[in-house]
């Protein structure tokens, strides 16, 4: 009998017109692990929350249809009713985080379903463990770093061992090694899980069936290998790839040059003695685990951050963008926000707005777009700069397979003109990008020039 | 220390403060708090020592010309509609110094609870009005969140080579920062629906016993109120 079981499910968020989810009918049985893809926008978050009666109960909204999950009918089930059978896992991890430290956070669950007063300790300690964070426990959560972070929120979530385990982009921002030990968890808790991701390549090897989702509509319900076949055929971006980053090599005329730098956050040392330097005309993928300090690597490249020791040198002008950089935006029209780094020049504005596929949306207020139209967005606000030198912290983080492609197209074309510096954890699109790649993984720091 | 008690000593001093009658008392409690929250990691309580000491001279620097009080004028000025004419007494000034101590008392009362306490251990602590308390200690987090947010944009503007600077500049990340601590507060929302907040029948992590300090520092909250209301 199946676990969960949504039936001709139509869905309009408030205040929009167009359906979210059109005629949505599928079946998740017990222990399956369905992969749910798509393009950005498609309705996979939507179908994940229907799943946790959170569609409707939270949004609002216009439900048609039936949703039932372990024989409760969501419509008639609060969510909070169906925590503990159900367990979501959301994209983004700073925005679920309800308490200051580790151990409290993945018990709040636990205290919240019921669970025994002297079994919460062991289920935090052990889900903990499971996913590789048993050292984190007395961490305040501010301290840690988005991959931690992401750990941290897998282990809530596993802790409370769930019947149906749903997963929003659960390996984001995870190094590879994180999210192919993410995917395996979950599939190893024994819980059916339902996994929307933008990286196939990370769920399509773990995982019993695909759904594959456009325009809220579901195109694809089939077996694994039937599904890579389908994928093949109509959707080549998103079948896996291989993933053969180029080596370090080196810099051919260095437009930045970092020498010796160190850096620490109060008393954390976060970098010691490293050193890089970026050429005109190469696209460098700057890889390397969670928390190992790429991020204040770019940043110090790029002049956000000054190093405590060592120096750096850059020749020109130098832009960021941040991770979740949808998160940073300032003004209420698109194009004003792109205008900002060429002092208000709108037509500049426009034509970068354009070349990130955003025209027609010049005077929309940048929070009404979706998060992958924010992510081109910021994209934008930094090309339009016509930087010498472009440093791009996780551009890929849930940007879809072929939205990816176009990113690496657009900046291998416009590669001759700038140094780029691209940090990421996605090796697949490192692949597709970049001339050569430098490691911050501590046995090859000696290695990075 | 156990964070409950740790707040009930707080508590104790901020009704201390409203209750004591001579000026020298609350400075003395607000001395005293001050010294508790200089405790904390400097770039942290910056904000918050700024924000009490702030208050505290706003209301010191207005309340005399709105307050009609005291004979032995200091300065007469000009008269204002509506307000009449402005004068500061020695007995407004007197009063404004009072007043302004008492808010800088309560401000770095909060300050310390803010900085100081294990909010996490406290909402763990409390037996009752659960739901209460995770309220306060989530709007407690509402400042460094907002810090950080701050200087995410900050950040994310200097990555653009645009400079933040001035008031005005400042002051055009306000729209922004509230509009991103919404969107954050319906995400957290959901995701605490989610995880079942708010379901009947929750329990409570166990928590450690009292020792010595906690019932000495219950003792003296106790103290600070009757020394307060009696002697002060």
């Amino acid at each position: 009998m199946a676990l969960a079981r949504v039936e001709r499910l139509t869905f309009t968020y408030p205040e929009t017109a167009s359906l979210a989810l059109d005629d949505v009918s599928l079946e998740v049985e017990p222990g399956e692990v369905v992969a749910l893809l798509g393009p950005s926008g498609c309705g996979k978050s939507t179908l994940l929350r229907a799943l946790a009666g959170l569609v409707p109960h939270f949004h609002g909204g216009r439900f048609a249809g039936r949703v039932e999950v372990a024989g409760h009918d969501t419509r008639r089930t609060r969510p909070a009713d169906l925590a503990g059978t159900v367990a979501t896992l959301f994209q983004d991890p700073e925005d679920q985080v309800v308490f200051t430290r580790v151990a409290a956070e993945v018990a709040f669950g636990l205290e919240n379903v019921g669970t025994a007063p002297e079994r919460i300790g062991a289920r935090v300690a052990q889900a903990l463990a499971a996913v590789g964070a048993a050292h984190l426990v007395e961490r305040p959560v501010a301290e840690l770093s988005g991959g931690e972070l992401q750990r941290v929120c897998l282990a809530s979530v596993l802790a409370l061992e769930p019947r149906l385990l749903l997963l929003d982009e659960p390996t984001s921002q995870l190094d590879p090694e994180g999210a192919e030990e993410a995917i395996e968890l979950a599939r190893a808790a024994g819980a059916a899980v339902v996994v929307s991701e933008q990286r196939p390549d990370r769920v399509l090897g773990a995982c019993d069936r695909v759904l594959f989702l456009e325009r809220g509509r579901i195109v694809l319900d089939a077996p694994r290998e039937e599904a890579l076949a389908w994928l093949a055929r109509h959707r080549p971006a998103w079948v896996p790839r291989d993933a053969a980053v180029p080596g370090p090599g080196s810099a051919p005329e260095p437009s930045c040059r970092i020498e010796r730098v160190s850096f620490a956050y109060g008393d954390t040392r976060v970098l010691e003695g490293v050193s890089l330097e970026i050429g005109r005309g190469e696209v460098v993928a700057l890889v390397g685990p969670n928390g190992s300090g790429k991020t204040t690597l770019a940043k110090l490249a790029a002049g956000v951050l000054e190093p405590g020791t060592g120096s750096v040198t850059r020749n020109g002008r130098a832009c960021y963008l941040s991770q979740d950089p949808g998160r940073y935006l300032v003004r209420e029209r698109a194009e004003d926000e792109v205008a900002l780094a060429v002092e208000g020049d709108v037509s500049r504005a426009r034509e970068a707005l354009r070349g990130v596929g955003l025209a027609g949306l010049e005077a929309r207020h940048p929070r009404d777009l979706s998060s992958g139209e924010r992510e081109r967005l910021a994209l934008a606000a930094v090309l339009v700069a016509e930087p010498d030198l472009l440093v791009l912290d996780e551009p890929t983080r849930g940007v879809d397979p072929e939205r990816k492609d176009e990113l690496a197209a657009l900046l291998r074309a416009q590669a001759p003109a700038r140094a780029t510096l691209v940090v990421t954890n996605d090796f697949v699109f490192a692949a597709a990008v970049a001339d050569r790649s430098v490691s911050t993984a501590p046995e090859r720091e000696a290695a990075l020039v | 220390m156990s964070p409950a008690p740790a707040a009930a000593l707080l508590a104790g001093l901020v009704a201390a403060a409203l209750l004591a009658e001579r000026t020298i008392s609350v400075a003395a409690i607000a001395l005293l708090l001050l010294v508790v929250c200089l405790r904390a990691p400097a770039p942290r309580r910056r904000l918050y020592l700024v924000g009490a000491f702030v208050s505290g001279f706003g209301v010191f620097a207005v309340s005399p010309f709105v307050a009609t009080i005291g004979w032995h004028v200091l300065w007469s000025g000009p008269t204002i509609p509506v307000l009449g004419r402005l004068d500061v007494t020695r007995e407004e000034l007197h009063v404004a110094l009072f007043q302004g101590l008492r808010l800088t008392a309560v401000a770095l009362a909060f300050a310390a609870y803010a900085l100081l306490l294990d909010h996490d251990r406290l909402v763990q602590a409390v037996g009752f009005a659960r739901r209460s308390v995770l309220a306060i200690a989530l709007a407690t987090r509402l400042v460094p969140t907002l810090e950080r947010d701050a200087a995410g944009l900050v950040e994310a503007l200097r990555g653009r080579g645009v400079e933040v600077s001035g008031l005005r500049g400042r002051a055009r990340l306000v729209s922004p920062l509230l509009a991103g601590s919404l969107e954050r507060a319906l995400n957290l929302a959901e995701a605490m629906e989610a995880r079942g907040y708010g379901r009947a029948g929750a329990t409570r992590t166990p928590r450690p016993g009292w020792g010595g300090r906690e019932r000495l520092a219950l003792a003296l909250g106790t103290l600070a109120v009757v020394l307060g209301a009696l002697w002060l």
